[in-house]
């Protein structure tokens, strides 16, 4: 029971990381019917980043190791200023290079220059950083809090309610805001809102930047759970992917809701097998697809003949 | 071209055959047998990617499926090495199937996704399992082939993959250029448009993903056997990217993929003591190359040589005298009953409901017209009819077949041709291609005859070719047989879209909108095309919001209105109809310069 419980908790923390970047593949597929494909490089590059941003403000070089000591609060915070502004302007370099060339024409280009995009900043980092994991120190410490016989992980709580919280920040800017409204708009249909006096330009690289934001967000958060390793971003892009798929693709709150699920059902299949996690994952993507293709909360598009 | 492509074949073998007497360096001959394995991988995988646009990237998961089928079963079963290399292509295959499964329901983006699942499946299945796979350390003794007693060295290697690649390139080369070709490139236009002619677009896909899968099985299998060792790191999502590199990077044509597999497997060598240039490299030529080349090297090369022997462009010359075209003669199941026979069809998208409860007969060898105001359901009607979608509630007997449940290419051969209102040509062939693409499912040559090219094949793509012409003959488009579908004027383009349904052989012919955008002088022309396609026995059901044509050529009239059938009869008694007039005028006192005229004339004043 208590074990099962843990494993809950653990699955919705790892749920939140995959809510966050399922999002930014929402956000981009709305308003461009393009994503980024390369997006787990940018988990990779937003935790790097922090990281370095950590050990420069402890005084330290960009390859020393990481002491529990150098990791507050406040300057946690600091670098996760500084990994989200990384990831942020690497979302409008690809977009640039990557997106705008080769979105709208035919047989997937984007797929493949995204990819591109990917492998650059993946061996970028791998020439910066090199190839070992870096550990990294949780800010609150790694003092397992004990509740109702259980034991979480404070960085585990800090990844639920900052992926929380942002998530419902982001939701309401979506339904409430002029800027949220002018992108469900651009979604829609870009060509009225063009006639409306929305700059759709504007529009689309302010979603690839809010889309690299979160996957730098993301970055930082999950690397003191699984340590910061260059190879981390593609599986972890996959889930989130599938958790956007499960969910619903052209809905934002069902690419949050499926990012949960997907947590929770890597969690509960570690408990029983930890290997066939992944083969459960995809699985489930396989059966969704063929009940249900649109996803759990998406809308079926119908093609005009 | 015949010439050319035997002289690059015949030059071809003779490196492959002469090179390993010419160096005995062990590198330079692992080099050769490398672009030979990522050749064969890519020959296949070009159909795929580059002919039917579907792009996995999860591709070495089935080099893994091959590897390993030959590893297991030589060192586990102790099967032959030469059977065990066989199977190998077989269960690749079977797995390339199994990928397939998702493109009935998804494609684009989420399909890519779902193949580079499948990757990171198998690559998990092989690194983690390691009773039986070996994971990381392995399985060791794969068992090479061998003639008469003596294993394979490096130079029977080269000999025998050379010989392979040679043999996937003529299959692959030929299946191309058939009629399976043909349906790649139809399904990576317009997949609507192939259901439409009788294509299966599932059945092409999985087509497409068998024959990626089963020479990257191959591919697999040469290199477990010839290292006589596999392990899970051969099975990488790097390697998958490498794969769709090679084909994208080397283009579409037969050229494209070795182009691709020397350069990108030359690159490979030279790279391979900086891991970090590599992969930059490849990262830079994804990104890059796509902007630079749109077909690829061999695309870009193929442009530069036309431009500058502008023969090589000049198309075969086709017969000139080919005959008048006629319909196939089908079986008539019912001939007392209407052809086509709806009952209560409805369907509703939410509150919106486009066709509400309609009733429709159609008698063979007449013309009928669906008329009514924008937004009645007319096109949504035929997209009934045709299988597009699928009724909420209702039945449609054609032909005394019930049509219920039918993919819309069962439809089709059936002998239920349709046009589009928005035109759905495959742009990118030619005229001639267009047509042929509709004669599809009347091509029954297997695919063993395809793959070998046999007399068989060559004689029915010749007959099909020729009857694709009575058909341009038919519709006045025979000189244009040789352009591209894309580059006809708008007019031309909705009579392609007619002769390539007639090339279905339909009983019933479904025509959305076949005067719009017309001139005078073409809307013309049409009037007569309609009469004499009738003429050849083919009934009509035709949406037009020309009236003049409408009134002229109809036999019968059905008018709808906001989903609803509210007339139907002789264009006389239509016109007028008391609920027609007002259905197209509104209430009372509407405009009546706002009439359609053939409405205006017999309704409004008489």
């Amino acid at each position: 029971m208590v074990v099962l419980l843990q494993a809950l908790f653990s699955g919705l923390a790892l749920g939140g990381i995959y809510s966050l970047v399922a999002v930014g593949f929402n956000i981009t597929h709305g308003t461009t019917r393009t994503f980024n494909f390369g997006q787990g490089e940018f988990l990779v590059a937003g935790a790097f980043v922090s990281v370095s941003v950590l050990l420069l403000l402890a005084g330290k070089g960009i390859n020393a190791p990481l002491d529990a000591i150098d990791v507050t609060p406040t300057v946690y915070a600091v670098s996760l200023v500084g990994g989200t502004l990384v990831t942020a302007v690497l979302g409008v370099m690809l977009y640039f290079t990557a997106v705008r060339p080769f979105a709208g024409r035919p047989g997937l280009a984007w797929v493949m220059s995204t990819i591109g995009f990917g492998i650059l900043v993946q061996n970028t980092a791998l020439a910066i950083w090199g190839p070992s994991p870096v550990p990294m120190p949780s800010p609150l410490g790694n003092d397992v809090i004990r509740l109702a016989g259980a034991g979480f992980v404070p960085q585990e709580i800090l990844v639920l309610v900052v992926s929380v919280a942002v998530l419902i920040a982001l939701d309401v800017v979506m339904r409430r805001t002029r800027l949220g409204k002018a992108m469900r708009a651009v979604a829609e249909n870009r060509n009225a809102a063009t006639l409306m006096g929305i700059d759709v330009s504007a529009v689309v690289v302010g979603a690839f930047v809010l889309s690299s934001a979160f996957a730098g967000l993301a970055g930082l958060l999950v690397a003191p759970i699984t340590t910061a390793s260059v190879y981390m971003g593609l599986t972890l892009a996959l889930k989130a992917f599938s958790a956007a798929i499960v969910g619903g693709l052209d809905n934002p709150r069902g690419c949050m809701l499926g990012g949960f699920l997907m947590g929770l059902l890597e969690a509960l299949v570690g408990l029983w097998h930890a290997e066939l996690r992944e083969i459960a994952i995809f699985l489930l993507i396989i059966v969704v697809l063929a009940v249900k293709p649109e996803g759990l909360l998406g809308r079926r598009r119908v093609e005009k003949v | 071209m015949k010439r050319l492509h035997l002289a690059g074949v015949v030059a071809a073998a003779a490196f492959v055959i002469l090179a390993p007497f010419i160096t005995g360096n062990g590198f330079h001959l692992k080099v050769l047998f490398m672009i030979g394995v990522n050749y064969l991988a890519a020959v296949g995988l070009n159909v795929l990617v580059n002919h039917t646009g579907q792009k996995s990237l999860g591709h070495a998961g089935l080099f893994a499926v091959g590897a390993y089928t030959a590893a297991l079963l030589t060192t586990r079963f102790e099967w032959s090495p030469w059977l065990a290399f066989a199977a190998s292509g077989v269960t690749a295959g079977v797995f390339g199937a199994l990928v397939a499964l998702p493109a009935l329901r998804v494609a684009g983006p989420a399909l890519a996704m779902v193949t580079i699942g499948f990757g990171i499946v198998i690559e998990k299945i092989v690194s983690e399992w390691q009773d039986v796979f070996g994971g990381q350390a392995g399985i060791y003794g794969v068992v090479s082939p061998s003639v008469g007693g003596t294993d394979f060295g490096p130079r029977e290697w080269v000999w025998f993959t050379g010989a392979l690649c040679l043999v996937a390139h003529l299959a692959v080369r030929s299946l191309l250029r058939g009629k399976h070709g043909r349906a790649f490139r139809a399904v990576s236009h317009a997949e609507i448009a192939a259901e439409s002619v009788g294509v299966s677009v599932y059945r092409v896909k999985v087509l497409a993903f068998v024959v990626s899968a089963i020479t990257c099985g191959f591919a697999g299998a040469l290199v477990a056997q010839q290292n006589q060792y596999i392990n899970s790191d051969f099975i990488t999502f790097g390697l998958s990217i490498f794969f769709l590199l090679i084909v994208l990077f080397g283009g579409s044509s037969p050229a494209g993929p070795l182009l691709g597999a020397i350069l990108l497997t030359l690159l490979d060598a030279f790279l391979a003591r900086w891991p970090h240039i590599q992969h930059f490299t490849y990262g830079l030529l994804l990104l890059f190359a796509l902007y630079l080349m749109r077909d690829g090297l061999s695309g870009a090369i193929g442009a530069l040589a036309r431009k500058v022997v502008p023969s090589l462009g000049v198309p075969p010359a086709l017969p000139t005298a080919v005959g008048d075209w006629q319909l196939r003669a089908g079986e008539v199941a019912s001939p007392d009953r209407p052809l086509l026979e709806a009952r209560g069809l409805r369907k509703a998208y939410g509150g919106v409901v486009p066709v509400n409860r309609v009733d429709l007969d159609l008698r063979t060898g007449h013309i009928h017209s669906l008329i009514g105001p924008n937004g009645a359901g007319k096109t949504t009607l035929i997209n009934l009819l045709s299988g597009i979608v699928a009724p909420d509630e209702g039945s449609v007997v054609f032909n005394g077949r019930p049509l219920a449940g039918l993919a819309p290419n069962r439809v089709c051969r059936l002998g239920l041709g349709r046009t589009f209102q928005n035109l759905k040509l495959f742009v990118d062939m030619t005229v001639l291609e267009n047509v042929e693409v509709g004669l599809h499912a009347h091509l029954d040559a297997g695919m063993w005859h395809t793959l070998w090219a046999t007399r068989t094949a060559v004689r029915e793509e010749h007959e099909a070719r020729d009857e694709a012409l009575r058909i341009l003959d038919f519709l006045d488009l025979r000189d244009k047989a040789n352009e591209r579908a894309g580059s006809l004027p708008y007019g031309l383009q909705r009579r392609l879209e007619i002769a390539r349904a007639l090339a279905t052989h339909p009983r019933l012919l479904l025509l959305d909108e076949p005067a719009a955008g017309l001139n005078p002088q073409e809307t013309g022309d049409l009037i007569d095309v309609i009469g004499r396609i009738r003429d050849r026995g083919i009934t009509i059901l035709l949406i037009e919001h020309h009236m003049d044509l409408v009134m002229k050529i109809s036999d019968h009239v059905i008018v709808l209105d906001r989903g609803e059938k509210i007339a139907e009869g002789p264009p006389s008694e239509v016109q007028r109809n008391p609920r027609v007039i007002r259905a197209y005028l509104g209430d009372d006192d509407a405009a009546e310069d706002d009439l359609p005229p053939g409405i205006a004339t017999a309704g409004g004043h008489g």
